[in-house]
């Protein structure tokens, strides 16, 4: 009896664990992330971070103010570069790369780029947002059997994210990118997510094609400057 | 009540909790994700590429192209075949068919399990979709078919797609035939069948028409020993109802039986179709009424050759005259079929044995086939063609690796012939890092152990040539039927195997098993027929049914595998394709036959030995293969004996898939053991208790042939049948590895001596221009360690502190669950150079290389710390650096260190100044202060123009300051292996004065204003006060 009984809730089980549907998956994923009305409530961020190329530092400062302007700014060797996305223009100056001057960015860039204005998580209201999440099944990522999602934003441009479903944490995103006119992937992985005092969790560690990028600080609801969403003149 | 519920549901789940905290607990498993880091290089190469099997584009952009092939799954290409990328690794890798939905390009389906049916061909699962371009698949059915030919979607409603299931190749089934889904692939419905011998070859339907669908039949069956392509049930077929109701064609055609059918519908004029019937006699057949009445045409002998092997034929989608003919080689007509011309050689040659074409509806001129070595773009409808490079899917049979640094592979491949290739290479291994030693289908090569100038390589039955290898000259030294002895019985795959301990011995077999120690001059026969020599098995003259075919592939009663004792050479073991396993203690006087005993283990008796593997640590422990495919039985089969052969046990997991071919036993840890199968790559730690699927860069469910493992590097080097050849260096870390160790939560493993150097081959060179690139081994052994779990919370980062107790390094650290590495570069880290300028420095990303000594890695994981102790000592093997050059260089490159980082510190202050006027200046009232702050930052620029480059007017037209005067002479030095010259020592001196004019100049410039300008600024309240804080 007792192992009937054992085998009918083992059974049970199993289909309650696989009957999770996207919206009990991304549910719990903003709970384990701070919660709807914590991420509601952000209305600007600021992270500073770090990596090492090389043997040489980096660092990167990403300012987003909630659906008016995102910049990022990168220097290396005492080099800044920039690039800015508002909801009607964005610039890309990277003089690492030899460029000598901003260049603005092409209007299905900033269509495609309106996502990075968002300074909440990005499954925060996504229906709201017109973006659209589907459950493609489960996935290994380096051994870790991960929930796999398709989040298609509102300009149809589609990223791939993989859900721990221990922490319920993403622990990766693969974005397909245009560059010169060709599609490539970009795979991000994240890792030591950390509480921050006003009940959001990020992640203070993203992994990128080119090294490991740490957070040193972060900043919610900070005053920003809209100016900085300008062209230096 | 539910209250009582509510009881229940938490007591189950505290129960839940138990159980899963114990099972979580025993899973503590080992298996890939245990080895995280370790991953596979895929070293291709895209010379010779493979067999392709399918190729279907995008016809709305003519640039999204997906590639099936034998035994490498699906690749695609968006740049028209630039590039490719693998997209179906998780899977079975032999591919059938491809479709695209005609209305929507994102949705493909896919047949698995090709219908090439030669004696190697690989079986399928079943069918698979995506709806978003490949990137992810869905099992939607068919599992059992085990081979596909084709797949069509209705162009009117592409919910219908219609799937050609001809079936088993080794056995009868009831899974064959014309299968129909009308829900997109939810639910097929089989709508032709014939019999449990009668497939469905091909199927195309009317375009115009969709519910008139035209399908051939075939019947078709091989054995060990025998293939035969005919019957009653092949026939030819006509629906006018989408599959309801089947009428035969007959009218015009040849009087049956029929072989294999490969027929089409012109797309542009669907009531025109032609057919290459194989029949008594084959011939090519022309309908212009929709099949109701063909008439034979003329043809050449390529358009009707092996029409079971070569089962394509395609319409012009705009022409209904310009009809394509893949083959033996490439024909086209332009008269619908009446008369055929062939691809010109012009531009290079067409790879032989074609089975796939498309043909791009937009722009007909361009047209992609795929080959038995890869694919091939045309640009002027056929008649000339390109080849691409950069499809790494060749089919090996088997590998040797030989002891030169970096050490070069060795393989054969299946119509490819034979080949060898470095592990390593200047820059990166390419397409040109290969050379092709011998023709034919290629199988065993062997590197002479004693002569590094030699190879052995073969073609198809056994053709054995000696190879030089520095003027590719071969010698034929096939063993002749000697007076009194039967005819020579070779396998298409004939052994050639080096003695294990005496590397003198060198082997090969037909039915007997012979012997040379003088590289073939001079062969013993060494054993009597090996074999069960059974006559009925020995009839390949009648092979192929319809069309003759003999080729070597049926050959049978053989010896297939051949083993010299690493502990003894007297010891010879062999296993033969009919089942026998018989071994020699008297170097082949006597024989013993154990194929009895095997049986009695659970493996089918008279199986074909695939392998046979003897222990390096115990003369009577055997390792055996078996291989029961050929009789419809796709089992892995792979067993031990501990007692020469008397008894058996039978390795079993539940992970096992695909027929086994070769089992391979560690050179260092008897424990350890790879199994490589049809149908994927597995390794257990515990001498054969858990076995799991190796995973990390190798596909799923890869077709692993043979396997070696490199005596020096320790890396596993495995021959695929479709994916090349491919690398996991080092398996040290398997080795150690220990259920203990996997318990642990962090583990970091001791550190190996690490020698200074910059890698074995130098840097630059010309770039790789097209073809498939591998990359190289890491040069520097990296830092090595484990974690139970990936971690998500707390940082991981790798110090290393010199002797002292100094921070050399700081390297973040991956949190991937399993063995991770982390490379330390053996450099301290750049200096700070003078920041700003045009251009980045070099010098911010160079470190002098670290001096021999005695270093400690210390890696912390959260709040956790561990270390362990590190030597790095001189590279004593590079006579033309001296640990006393070294030791100068280093002194010499640390000079140049302080030089810039003080030029740092004078640019920093500059910068800070200049950062003050700047913000301050428009603010100031006072005319003469501001006139002063002008010719304060004046004289600041002028010194920071003179320090670094601050202008440039072009690519090529940099300003070389200081800073740069500085990298010059800091980059060569410290990125050389090699003492500075007397030039470059005396070069430093001069820099090192020219800083300190720089520093002296700084502190003039700032004696001269800064009082003035802070008291300025302060009255002004510009900056606080305080009468001596200036800024």
């Amino acid at each position: 009896m007792k192992r009937i009984l054992l085998f009918s809730f083992l059974l049970t089980a199993t289909i309650f664990a696989s009957a999770q549907t996207v919206d009990e998956i991304i549910s719990k994923h903003l709970d384990a992330i701070g919660g709807v009305d914590a991420w509601r409530k952000v209305t600007s961020i600021r992270q500073e971070g770090n990596m090492m190329v090389q043997g040489a530092e980096v660092k990167v400062v990403r300012t987003v103010l909630h659906n008016k302007g995102s910049r990022q700014d990168i220097s290396l060797a005492g080099m800044n570069g920039y690039s800015i996305m508002t909801p009607v223009a964005g610039w890309n100056f990277m003089p690492f790369q030899g460029q000598m001057q901003p260049e603005p960015l092409t209007e299905e860039d900033i269509k495609e780029g309106q996502p990075e204005l968002d300074a909440q998580d990005e499954l925060i209201d996504y229906k709201e947002k017109g973006s659209s999440v589907e459950l493609v099944g489960k996935d290994d990522v380096e051994g870790t059997e991960c929930f796999k999602l398709i989040l298609t934003f509102k300009s149809g441009k589609a990223e791939t994210l993989f859900i721990d479903p221990k922490s319920f944490h993403i622990i990766r995103q693969v974005a397909k990118q245009k560059a010169n006119g060709q599609e490539m992937e970009v795979t991000t992985s994240f890792s030591n997510y950390q509480k921050l005092p006003e009940g959001i969790v990020v992640a203070m560690s993203m992994t990128l094609p080119f090294g490991e990028l740490n957070m040193t600080k972060v900043e919610v609801n900070k005053p920003v400057d809209e100016s900085i969403f300008k062209l230096a003149k | 009540m539910k209250k009582l519920l509510k009881i229940i549901t938490s007591s189950l789940l505290f129960l839940t909790g138990t159980i899963i905290s114990f099972q979580v607990k025993a899973q503590t498993q080992i298996n890939s994700s245990t080895f995280g880091m370790m991953e596979a290089r895929w070293l291709g190469p895209g010379t010779m590429s493979g067999r392709i099997t399918a190729i279907e584009g995008v016809a709305s952009d003519g640039k999204t192209i997906y590639v099936g092939t034998a035994g490498g799954g699906i690749w695609k290409t968006t740049n028209a075949g630039s590039s490719f990328t693998p997209i179906f690794d998780k899977y079975c890798q032999s591919i059938g068919a491809i479709a695209i939905d005609p209305k929507n390009p994102k949705i493909i389906y896919t047949g698995t399990g090709e219908s090439n049916m030669r004696n190697s061909v690989s079986i399928g699962n079943g069918m698979y979709k995506s709806t978003d371009g490949g990137d992810n698949w869905t099992k939607i059915g068919l599992e059992n078919s085990e081979h596909i030919a084709k797949i069509v979607i209705s162009p009117i409603n592409t919910s219908i797609v219609y799937v050609a299931v001809p079936g088993p190749l080794w056995n009868s089934s009831k899974d064959r035939g014309l299968y129909k889904s009308s829900d997109g692939g939810k639910t097929f419905e089989k709508i032709l069948y014939i019999n449990e011998d009668a497939g469905c070859g091909d199927v195309s339907i009317d375009p115009q028409h969709p519910d008139t669908v035209y399908a051939s039949t075939w019947e078709f069956r091989r054995k060990p020993y025998a293939f035969n392509s005919g019957g009653n049930g092949s026939g030819m077929w006509k629906s006018t109802d989408g599959g309801k109701n089947w009428k035969e064609l007959k009218t015009g055609l040849p009087p049956k039986p029929f072989g294999r059918i490969a027929f089409a519908v012109a797309p542009s004029a669907p009531q025109n179709l032609v057919a290459i019937v194989e029949a008594n006699e084959t011939g090519l057949y022309i309908s212009a009424d929709g099949g109701e009445n063909w008439k034979k045409q003329g043809a050449t002998m390529n358009v009707v050759s092996r029409p079971f092997y070569f089962a394509a034929i395609q319409i012009d989608p705009t022409d209904p005259k310009r009809v394509y003919r893949p083959g033996f080689t490439f024909s086209y007509s332009t008269d619908g079929g009446h008369s055929f011309a062939d691809a010109s050689g012009e531009g290079g040659w067409l790879h032989s044995d074609e089975h796939a074409l498309w043909i791009n509806p937009k722009n007909t001129s361009q047209l992609y086939v795929g080959t038995d070595g890869g694919v091939y773009v045309s640009l002027d409808k056929g008649a000339t063609w390109n080849f691409i490079q950069c499809l790494p899917v060749g089919q090996f049979y088997h590998v040797g690796l030989d002891n030169k640094k970096p050490y070069n592979i060795y393989g054969g491949l299946q119509d490819n012939g034979s080949w060898v290739g470095p592990s390593a290479a200047p820059g990166a291994i390419t397409n040109a890092s290969w050379k092709s030693i011998n023709g034919g289908d290629g199988f065993w090569v062997q590197p002479d152990p004693l002569n590094p100038d030699v190879a052995y390589a073969e073609s198809q039955g056994g053709e054995i040539n000696r190879i030089n290898l520095i003027n590719g000259k071969g010698i034929g030294i096939k063993p002749q039927q000697a007076p009194g002895e039967e005819k020579l019985r070779w396998n298409w795959n004939t052994p050639i195997v080096f003695g294990a301990a005496n590397k003198k011995n060198l082997y090969t077999s037909c039915q007997y098993l012979y012997k040379t120690n003088d590289q073939g001059r001079n062969w013993v026969r060494i054993s009597p027929d090996l074999t069960t020599n059974n006559k009925d098995k020995q009839k390949q003259e009648d092979s192929g049914g319809l069309s003759a075919d003999n080729t070597s592939a049926e050959n049978h009663c053989t010896i297939f595998t051949i083993a010299e004792s690493p502990l003894d050479e007297k010891m010879i073991w062999a296993g033969t394709d009919d089942g026998n396993l018989q071994y020699t203690l008297d170097a082949g006087k006597t024989w013993t036959n154990v194929a009895a005993n095997y049986a009695r283990a659970g493996i089918p008796a008279q199986t074909w030995v695939s392998s046979i593997e003897l222990s390096l640590f115990d003369k009577k422990v055997v390792y055996a293969t078996f291989d029961n495919h050929m009789y419809g039985d796709h089992k892995t089969y792979a067993a031990r004996s501990t007692d020469m052969g008397k008894t058996w046990t039978m390795f079993k997991s539940a992970e096992f898939t695909g027929f086994a071919h070769k089992i391979k036993e560690d050179t260092r840890n008897k424990d350890l053991l790879f199994l490589g199968s049809e149908m994927g790559l597995f390794a257990t730690l515990d001498g054969g208790q858990n076995w799991f699927r190796m995973k990390n860069k190798i596909p799923e469910y890869v077709l692993a042939r043979d396997i070696q493992i490199h005596p020096v590097t320790h890396d596993l080097v495995i021959a695929t049948h479709g994916r090349g050849i491919i690398i996991i260096d080092d398996i040290s870390p398997m080795r150690s590895m220990k259920k203990e160790i996997a318990e642990k939560e962090v583990v970091l493993f001791p550190a190996q001596p690490l020698t200074l150097t910059m890698g074995q081959f130098g840097g630059g060179g010309f770039p790789v221009t097209s073809g498939w690139v591998a990359p190289n081994p890491v040069s520097i052994p990296p830092v090595k360690y484990y974690l139970k779990d990936r971690v998500n919370s707390g940082d991981v980062k790798v110090d290393i502190y010199d002797a002292a107790g100094k921070l050399v390094q700081s390297i973040p650290g991956s949190k991937r669950k399993g063995i991770n590495f982390v490379s330390w570069n053996l450099r301290m880290k750049p200096p700070k150079i003078a920041t700003g300028g045009t251009k980045l420095d070099f010098s911010a990303f160079l470190a002098p290389m670290v001096l021999p000594g005695d270093y400690t890695i210390k890696l912390t994981v959260g709040d956790s710390v561990y270390t362990t102790p590190l030597k790095v000592v001189h590279d004593i093997s590079n006579k033309d650096f001296t640990l006393e050059d070294r030791k100068l260089q280093f002194k010499t490159a640390m000079d140049l260190y302080k030089a810039h980082e003080q030029l740092a510190a004078v640019v920093d202050t500059i910068n800070v100044k200049q950062k003050l006027i700047k913000d301050n200046i428009d603010k100031v009232t006072d005319s003469t202060l501001k006139r002063t702050m002008r010719a304060y930052n004046d004289e600041l620029e002028k010194l920071r123009a003179e320090s670094l480059g601050t202008k440039q007017k072009s690519i090529f037209a940099d300003e070389k300051k200081l800073r740069e005067e500085i990298t010059d002479v800091y980059a060569a030095v410290s990125g050389q292996e090699a003492a500075p010259s007397n030039l470059q020592v005396q070069r430093v001196t001069f820099l090192q004065s020219e800083v300190k004019a720089k520093e002296q100049v700084n502190q003039q410039i700032l004696k001269k204003y800064d009082q003035v300008i802070t008291e300025g600024l302060k009255k002004e309240g510009l900056i606080p006060g305080g009468p001596k804080k200036g800024f």
